[in-house]
């Protein structure tokens, strides 16, 4: 029997979950909080732009288990809002207790409030994961989706300071790089100036803090969009936060709410003595974090480097997915990655060839892209999205972005693809 | 197999934390503050390079001396006194947990005569605490003459290693092990013990004193006692028997380092699941991890046995020094 170790049990953890399982695996997921999806707990943006096309790719390829989920629980559908066609806004107060269900349900394990401090590695192989009680979870393929952002210091050294995220670091403890502690040394972003890290892009506010009109605007549509009084815009702040597809000059002039049960905010942070200044927010707080008004969780400070199948380069059995893979932003792109790390993880024990996806489906594309760009100066101060920016440019540029289930299902099918990670290997 | 030995600062998080290590990049815990770039710390806490930006970059104010009165002074034997003294409860209460100790001098005498000394009893309802001291050298003789008051400094907290085990310890079976001025600190970890409901089996040793001088802190009807001569063959095969017949889960020794050493070897032989705490014997002479007398090298690294916690397995796997 192949075991799987999954470090990290945020929505790239649980994808791997899902499809290791299914190929066939002993799954444990090793998550330190105790929640499941991590900052997914306070995310709730799908299928926008590019997002749709992945979403709908990693259905027939066999891995819908999540994205059936998050449309499931999702208040809002078909949602436009400024840069952004057909958004999904999944309920944040639902989405954590399905996932975990669904996963017990499939026979993983999921081991809470356990966190992972160090590798136990011989011969660039790793045999176990130390936990923090200085106990060894052994295991015969490792996946790492510890992600990439905090802990308290480098939010302090890189950002604002501790703002008291969904992450939670001083109850639950640092997040450790677990590729770093084999030894492979992380790949870190930086902005535009050079510095490291960069602001998480968006934050939450309480929904029962808003006006009512704003609220019943949100419960209808899913998006609000307030001006912002002329003496606050700021612009330069656009360049500060990860999601570039969010950079746009709207981003800066107005505020855009988004229903996922808070109502998300789409900006790093703003300060709350300004956003009180706009009509509806005159009693706005903060829900993620709760010092919204100063800053924001800091992220893109721990990429392993890796091969295309999601394999870390220098190590013999570990994998990685989510941010800790790439600059990648947002839950579908964490999936994405999981689900491939989890579906390679029981071919790698099996001595099978590591499957690779090809770049003419989206999710092969911009796993292939990001890989490409990292080792470049500049990728390092790119992100990675189906949602925007530069890759969103790029899918349309090359005919990968549609929302036509049929042409995906007949391209899936030609590439002989089709429910691949359903498929059972040991 | 590589394997990161952890390190736990005793004052993480504490009232005293950051402290002066902070300011010259040496902090036991944060990397950032060991003037490296990014996080790598196992403190599951609030940070401590977010305190110290908010102290304005500076170690918190440290520990102060203070005079504290005597209330009670017993001299045992040619070389064993036992002090009582009046402080505050919220100081008392700060030294009711397993491990804590506390500088002492004539208030007379300068500062380099303050001599760590462990605490036996702490009592934060009339403020009191109590302390035995060996008279061995120049700085416990000149406390022979004290009669109304002493110099004290605290508290301090790292007197044991291993504490992690023995502070989470409930509902569980614990031999303790102490010969000579042992025996007080080891009067403090078995009320500790004794709260959350321990089943305790205590080996006294009189050691080079005329008596065992801690039967007024214990509760015989708690706790088995067994007065023996543990340096002895009889007292050994003792110690032995107990280990192999009864399912510790934790030993704790309070005594030299052969002794810690002897008894290791038991537990390894005879019970390798039990987790093993002693007390902490380096030579202490700041508490701070300012002055470098309490080096001690655990895996391949120095560390300042003042204020460093580890699991003692380590210190017993790679040798000390």
């Amino acid at each position: 029997m192949t075991k799987v170790v999954i470090i990290g049990g945020g929505w790239a953890g649980c994808a791997a979950a899902v499809t290791a399982k299914k190929a066939g695996a002993d799954v444990v997921i090793i998550e330190r909080t105790d929640l499941l999806l991590g900052l997914g707990n306070v995310g709730g943006l799908m299928r926008n732009n590019g997002r749709y096309t992945a979403a709908e790719e990693m259905i027939l390829l066999g891995a819908g288990d999540l994205i059936n989920i998050c449309d499931k629980v999702s208040k809002h559908v078909g949602v436009d809002f400024p840069g952004h066609k057909h958004a999904s806004l999944y309920d944040v107060s639902k989405i954590e207790p399905m996932v975990r269900k669904h996963l017990l349900e499939m026979g993983i394990e999921i081991m809470l409030e356990t966190r992972a401090v160090d590798v136990d590695i011989n011969n660039n192989v790793i045999g176990g994961i130390t936990l923090h009680d200085d106990t060894t979870i052994y295991g015969d393929v490792f996946i790492e989706t510890t992600g990439s952002t905090g802990p308290m210091g480098n939010c302090l050294k890189y950002g604002n300071g501790c703002v008291m995220c969904i992450l939670r670091c001083p109850t639950f403890g640092p997040r450790v790089s677990i590729s770093m502690k084999a030894g492979i040394e992380d790949i870190l972003a930086q902005r535009n100036d050079g510095s490291y890290g960069a602001f998480s892009g968006s934050c939450k506010l309480n929904k029962d803090s808003l006006s009512d009109e704003i609220v019943k605007e949100l419960n209808e549509h899913g998006v609000v969009v307030l001006p912002v009084p002329v003496e606050d815009i700021n612009e330069e702040k656009l360049s500060l936060k990860v999601c570039q597809q969010y950079s746009l000059k709207e981003y800066a002039e107005n505020v855009i709410l988004l229903d996922t049960g808070h109502a998300k905010l789409m900006t790093s942070f703003y300060p709350l003595g300004k956003l009180r200044k706009i009509k509806g927010l005159e009693n706005a707080r903060y829900e993620d974090p709760y010092a919204g008004g100063i800053g924001n969780s800091i992220r893109y400070l721990s990429i392993a480097p890796r091969h295309n199948t999601m394999k870390v380069k220098g190590i013999e059995n570990l994998l990685c997915a989510g941010e800790k893979s790439g600059f990648f932003v947002g839950h579908t792109e964490a999936i994405a990655t999981g689900c491939l790390a989890g579906h390679n993880s029981v071919r790698m024990n099996k001595g099978m060839k590591l499957l690779e996806l090809p770049i003419s489906i989206a999710l092969g594309d911009i796993i292939a892209f990001a890989n490409d760009k990292i080792n470049t100066a500049e990728g390092l101060q790119r992100r990675y999205t189906f949602a925007g920016s530069i890759y969103f440019d790029r899918m349309k540029e090359r005919n990968l972005y549609t929302i036509d289930k049929e042409i995906l299902k007949k391209k899936i099918k030609r590439l002989d693809l089709l429910d691949i990670f359903d498929e059972k290997l040991v | 197999m590589t394997k990161k030995i952890i390190y736990q600062c005793i004052d993480a998080g504490s009232d005293y934390c950051p402290c002066y290590l902070a300011e010259t990049n040496d902090c036991i815990t944060c990397y950032h503050l060991q003037g490296k770039e990014f996080c790598d710390c196992s403190w599951r806490g609030v940070c401590i390079f977010q305190e110290y930006n908010w102290n304005g970059k500076r170690a918190k104010i440290a520990r102060e001396n203070f005079s504290a009165k005597i209330v009670d002074k017993k001299i045992i034997g040619d070389n064993l006194i036992i002090f009582k003294m009046a402080v505050t409860k919220t100081f008392a209460r700060h030294l009711k947990q397993p491990g804590s100790y506390i500088f002492i001098r004539d208030i007379n005498k300068p500062d380099y005569f303050h001599t760590p000394m462990s605490i036996m009893y702490a009592d934060d309802v009339k403020g009191e605490i109590h302390v035995a001291i060996q008279i061995i050298g120049t700085k416990t003789k000149s406390l022979l003459s004290i009669e109304d008051e002493i110099m004290v400094r605290g508290p301090y907290w790292n007197g044991v290693l291993g504490i992690k085990g023995l502070k989470t310890l409930k509902n569980s079976n614990v031999l303790i092990i102490a010969r000579g001025i042992a025996l007080a600190p080891a009067v403090n970890i078995l009320r500790y013990l004794v709260r959350n409901n321990n089943k305790i089996t205590l080996i006294m040793d009189k050691g080079k004193f005329s008596e065992t001088f801690i039967e007024d802190y214990i509760d015989e009807s708690r706790i088995l006692t067994i007065e023996a001569d543990i340096i002895s063959e009889k007292g050994k095969l003792i110690i032995k028997e107990l280990i192999r017949n009864n399912h510790y889960d934790l030993c704790f020794s309070g005594g030299s380092d052969p002794q810690h050493d002897a008894i290791k070897r038991f537990l390894d032989q005879l019970s390798p699941h039990t987790k093993y705490v002693i007390t902490n014997n380096k030579e202490i002479c700041c508490g701070e991890g300012i002055c470098g007398s309490c080096s001690m090298k655990v895996g391949d690294k120095t560390v300042k046995a003042c204020k460093t916690q580890m699991n003692t397995s380590y210190i017993f796997e790679k040798g000390e020094e």
